[in-house]
């Protein structure tokens, strides 16, 4: 049997820009118990199906409860959707609010977003620029660098995406909380450091969170159930 | 009669009705809020998963076997599935072939990703489904509808793909059996397909996801299992509707390496690896016993008999049904638009259907609708349709 390695045709030409995968690194620490319980109760009462297209009601009022708590921003659940992993959060975001040939602007490590702006055929650049449309920024590089260019986007009609995924620091401060930005930011997080292989994420907040919901339903319908039923009862107990 | 036009639509369904994604969301959104809604709108099976299916991953979860994979999938269920795929569809893959994808859907988006540059032209069968758009819309590619009709059961046909290229032409999306349509592409139009596509260099996409459920005499045929085909087809699948799994979001693709490799350079930026418990239990679904699927079918050929003699009653026509889960039924018999039908089945019959114009522009005397529930509950469906049906219905024209 002759198995097909070459297609009869070129590849997009924008595949050539991206890098090959890398092998999987993060290895979880062994789940609580209730976790477990909570995934194997969920598959047990038939949690199989597609879930609500935003994610399950409980996690999502979860996520909007923490952000108030937590950073003290307000957010709406139907401002919240479930994804796969912070990886799916920030292509949607990122394919959704940066313009072809437009700039974003990072102040930090910019390795997380290099592949799906490459897609998007935006520019990365770490200086205020006239064509910037969004700037991504996390809690790491917050407190250094961020607060004039913060101050800055208050003049803009920048979109800002609040990435907490990935930082090493958390501290209680959010720029969501500026009443001149809010409606601008997103805030990105997932269970990736705690659950890796269970793929969750979520997107929370601005106005085009509807928008981004679709944006990423066009693409995964929906987020695994019994990972949701499993990162819920992780947050419950765990954070 | 035009959408926009009709005071009877609300806001919010006529806000999206030219994006038929989101008007089928909307519509799903107001049933959500109303009680005792039959929903015969999304394809989600309503049967479950099979428990040995599940059993397996409850048994991954409790080992703690749910470490992150590869992004291409774990290495066992990509061999697993590539047997699979020679024995059954004789498609000539190796584990190499193959890599799991989150979903069937975006397995599509994937590879339209990973195939198609701005300017570049991809045949879609029409009526198609609608969530295809966006993939291709983000790839800056182009759709060219190839028409089909319910005279022909909604068969593709070689004439007609070969008469919508042009010097653009870089891939033909084929999905058979046909959502929203019901039909399949048979065999020997396969073949004839095969020809245009090798004489004009196409590249083939084909979503087999409803591939398992074809009602006899008909059957399924994997165009990527011709002479010359398996260079330049891409052949998607997933568990989720043969094997009742829509929520585990767990698919595959099946191509020549440099695309797979390219899709996993692309899903690596998208969404990462898929869940790995639905890994798990996507391998025991396709290693495991097969009877589930022959059961599900004869479940499923069941309701497409009650749901036929329920249109029957209305005086809808329809294409027979040959595969899938749903029946795309022609209501021009009503008068009514597609979208203000579904509107007013929903609000006064509590029946959730998708007009035709969720799944094309051209679609406004067609009804998609699922068998998605039991016997008896698609009963009470057509018997609350029926009265108004009967109110709303407009006579028939009258010759002079």
């Amino acid at each position: 049997m002759q198995t097909p390695t070459t297609l009869s045709r070129p590849l997009a030409q924008r595949v050539a820009g991206l890098h090959d995968p890398r092998a999987p690194s993060a290895t979880a620490t062994a789940l609580p118990a209730s976790v477990i319980d909570a995934a194997c109760a969920a598959l047990d009462r038939g949690e199989t199906h597609y879930t609500d297209r935003p994610g399950i009601p409980e996690f999502r009022a979860w996520v909007a409860d923490h952000l108030r708590e937590r950073y003290k921003i307000k957010i709406d659940p139907a401002e919240v959707t479930i994804t796969c992993g912070s990886t799916e959060a920030r292509f949607v975001c990122l394919t959704l609010l940066a313009p072809p040939a437009s700039a974003v602007l990072c102040p930090g490590d910019s390795s997380p977003i290099r592949g799906a702006l490459h897609l998007v055929g935006a520019k990365i650049v770490d200086a205020i620029q006239d064509d910037i449309s969004l700037l991504y920024i996390s809690p790491d590089v917050y407190r250094e660098t961020s607060t004039e260019l913060l101050r800055r986007a208050e003049e803009t009609d920048w979109w800002i995406i609040y990435d907490l995924s990935l930082a090493k620091t958390d501290p209680p401060f959010h720029p969501a909380r500026n009443p001149k930005l809010a409606s601008r930011v997103v805030t990105i997080n997932s269970l990736s450091a705690s659950m890796p292989g269970w793929r969750l994420g979520w997107m929370a907040g601005s106005e085009m969170a509807l928008r981004l919901r679709a944006g990423k339903q066009a693409i995964t319908i929906c987020t695994t159930a019994v990972s949701q039923w499993a990162g819920l009862e992780w947050v419950r107990t765990q954070l | 009669m035009t959408v926009n036009a009709n005071p009877n639509i609300p806001e919010e369904v006529r806000a999206v009705a030219a994006d038929g994604t989101q008007l089928r969301y909307a519509l799903m959104e107001m049933a959500r809020d109303m009680d005792d809604v039959i929903a015969l709108g999304r394809g989600d099976p309503d049967l479950d998963t099979p428990p040995h299916i599940v059993e397996a991953a409850k048994s991954a979860i409790r080992d703690g076997r749910v470490n992150p994979t590869p992004v291409k999938g774990m290495d066992e269920l990509r061999k697993a599935i590539a047997e699979r795929m020679r024995a059954v569809n004789g498609l000539p893959v190796a584990a190499e072939n193959v890599m799991i994808t989150t979903g069937g859907q975006e397995g599509l988006f994937l590879a339209i990703q990973a195939l198609i540059d701005p300017g570049d032209e991809i045949l879609v069968p029409d009526p198609r489904y609608s969530s295809y758009d966006d993939a291709i819309r983000r790839a800056g590619g182009t759709m060219v509808s190839v028409p089909t009709n319910r005279e022909d059961s909604f068969n593709l046909e070689a004439e007609a793909v070969e008469a919508a290229i042009t010097p653009a032409s870089k891939a033909l999306l084929i999905v058979t059996p046909s959502n929203p349509t019901a039909g399949i592409v048979t065999e020997d139009r396969l073949r004839a397909i095969a020809d245009v596509c090798i004489r004009h260099n196409l590249i083939v996409i084909v979503d087999e996801i409803y591939g398992k459920i074809v009602f006899p005499p008909w059957r399924h045929f994997s165009i990527g299992s011709l002479p010359g085909m398996a260079e330049r087809t891409i052949t998607l699948d997933a568990f989720s509707k043969t094997y009742a799994m829509t929520g585990w979001r767990c698919g595959y693709a099946a191509a020549p390496v440099d695309v797979i490799e390219a899709m996993a350079r692309v899903k690596q930026v998208t969404t990462g690896p898929v869940a790995t418990v639905s890994q798990w239990a996507g391998l025991a679904a396709i290693t495991g016993p097969q009877d589930c699927v022959a059961d599900y079918l004869k479940i499923y050929t069941e309701r497409r008999g009650a749901l036929l003699d329920g249109l029957d009653r209305m005086g809808f026509a329809y294409g027979e049904p040959r595969g899938g889960l749903f029946v795309w039924a022609d209501c021009s018999s009503t008068g009514i638009h597609a979208t203000e039908l579904s509107y007013l089945l929903l609000k006064e019959g509590r029946v959730l259907i998708f007009p035709g114009t969720a799944f094309g522009d051209a679609w406004r005397e067609y009804l998609r609708i699922t068998m998605l529930e039991p016997i008896e509950t698609l009963k009470t469906a057509v018997a609350r349709m029926l009265p108004v049906l009967e109110r709303y219905r407009l006579p028939p024209p009258q010759n002079d």
